[in-house]
């Protein structure tokens, strides 16, 4: 066969295996194995050795729709984490586009698996505020001002939880669910300016650039993508054990069963790349014919 | 002062949070932290100038029956009806933008489920089969570079897998050192250049010499 057209193969074939290679492990689950790593361990040690219950964590949906099959399950698991430690959480949203809806999707899914808790008093939700990097400085002065009243209407100052939240020195750790750049501004501007501990979990594509701040000590953890969220999810059932039952419950999304589709994918992906390799080079040995 | 008032007004936003960053005064902070209230209003105005421009933009599209002009009618129409409803949910008449108290969707939140998601969702969702065509495409040893690109670039797609750790507990090992030393060197290199690029940017905003910002004509 010509090397040439080898070389041309027409990229449905190649769509054709990154659709199968999506849709098989989705219908057959294989549930293959996840090790951790560093800046995941990091950010569990640090909500489960280094917070006590009662504690106040700020998690900040900074992610849409786009992105939200890598950073809900992030989400998720952080939230199942908190809420098993006893951790209060204040959500918030910079995100325009579906940060929001997203917070408001996540924490309804979670908070159902948790009935004791209680609005205002173990969580609550400010809503959405625009101009994210203005909005985090002036939070350093009064969050009761960023988000006058939460997603209900009621005011601030009158929810329970909040009546001693103020500022950033009344919130223990900062976790932000990112895509783009607002979770950049998390680590050096809040961070960096206030001193807020931050966790990032951003999209594997933007990951790369969090570890500059994590190894500069920016950051004390990084969920990086979806394989950042399976790790997560890992550590969170082996030490609350009664979450494995909501994990194991049929049709939901998990980071887990996430991982079996990415590595098929990239499997084909590592394939092809090494099939166009060899075609490359068997062409440049080959002698040419003479004219 | 068509000129003299803008840069003015730039030259102050520009100087109070630096100074406030480097004087650590009360009465500079505040100054400061007033600004900032100031910008989350502007902010919202900025999103409500964006929007201006999409309708301007998409009527002059529709106008003129340029290339795609159906298309910009049901960007105008999806603009409108979720615009409406979202507007509509702030001042509760639908019970709210997101969900109402007893857990049932609101119009905008039904949109949002049944419209927005799953078209975002295919919008990324695409560009797993265009990366996948274009690495097949590019990813070619043709240089040394490009090799150590290649074999870096291997290394991590095997390493983030657990296929990865199944060959050998290397893979995860080299690609968390790949991600920490010489990805984290590359990527301080970027954000050292951009930095000093947004900075020296900044400095011409703040000081009048760019001012290309305030639209002015040829001369003026």
């Amino acid at each position: 066969m010509n090397l040439e057209r080898i070389m041309q193969v027409d990229r449905r074939i190649i769509y054709l295996f990154v659709a199968a290679g999506t849709i098989l492990p989705i219908i057959f689950v294989i549930g293959l194995p996840v090790s951790i790593t560093p800046p995941v361990q990091m950010a569990f040690d640090r909500i489960e050795n280094q917070l006590n219950p009662g504690d106040v964590v700020l998690v900040s949906f900074d992610y849409g729709p786009s992105s939200a099959p890598e950073n809900a399950p992030m989400a998720d698991a952080i939230l199942r984490h908190c809420f098993s430690k006893g951790i209060k959480v204040i959500v918030i949203a910079f995100y325009p586009l579906g940060g929001l809806s997203e917070a408001v999707n996540e924490l309804n899914t979670v908070v159902a698996e948790f009935p004791d808790l209680e609005y205002g008093v173990d969580y609550v939700n400010l809503g959405y505020k625009d101009g994210a990097q203005a909005a985090m400085r002036k939070m350093n002065e009064n969050i009761h001002e960023v988000f006058p009243t939460d997603l209900r209407g009621t005011p601030t100052g009158e929810i329970p939880m909040m009546k001693n939240v103020k500022t950033y020195a009344d919130v223990k750790l900062c976790v932000t669910l990112a895509t783009g750049i607002i979770g950049e501004w998390w680590a050096n501007l809040v961070n960096a300016q206030f001193g807020l501990p931050v966790i990032v979990g951003p999209t594997a594509v933007s990951a790369p650039k969090y570890y500059a701040y994590l190894e500069a000590k920016q950051m004390v953890g990084l969920l990086g993508g979806l394989k950042g969220a399976s790790e997560y999810e890992r550590l969170v059932v082996n030490k609350y054990p009664h979450l494995a039952e909501v994990y194991a419950t049929p049709g939901l999304y998990t980071a887990t069963k996430g991982m079996d589709v990415q590595s098929i994918v990239h499997l084909i992906m590592i394939a092809f790349i090494l099939f166009g390799n060899v075609v490359y080079f068997t062409g440049k040995r080959k002698p040419r014919k003479a004219a | 002062m068509r000129k003299q008032v803008p840069l003015l007004l730039t030259f102050c936003a520009g100087m109070i949070p630096i100074i406030a960053l480097f004087v650590p005064e009360r009465h500079v902070s505040t100054v400061s932290t007033t600004l900032d209230s100031w910008l989350i209003i502007v902010a919202g105005f900025a999103l409500l100038l964006g929007v201006v421009n999409v309708i301007q933009m998409n009527t002059n599209k529709i106008r003129r029956k340029s290339s795609g002009w159906p298309y910009a009618i049901v960007l105008l129409a999806g603009l409108a009806i979720m615009g409406t409803f979202g507007f509509a949910g702030a001042f509760d008449v639908f019970g709210g933008i997101a969900t109402r108290p007893d857990g049932s969707s609101t119009p905008f939140d039904w949109l949002y489920q049944n419209a927005f998601l799953p078209l975002q969702g295919t919008m990324f969702a695409l560009l797993a089969f265009f990366m996948a065509s274009a690495s097949y495409r590019a990813f070619r040893a043709r240089n040394v570079e490009a090799t150590i690109l290649l074999i870096a670039a291997l290394i991590v797609m095997f390493g983030r897998i657990p296929f990865g750790e199944m060959v050998t507990k290397w893979f995860p090992i080299t690609t968390e050192w790949i991600m920490a030393r010489p990805n984290m060197a590359a990527q301080r290199g970027i954000m050292i250049g951009a930095g000093l690029g947004a900075a020296s940017m900044a400095l011409r905003v703040i000081v009048g010499i760019e001012r290309s910002y305030l639209g002015l004509g040829k001369g003026e």
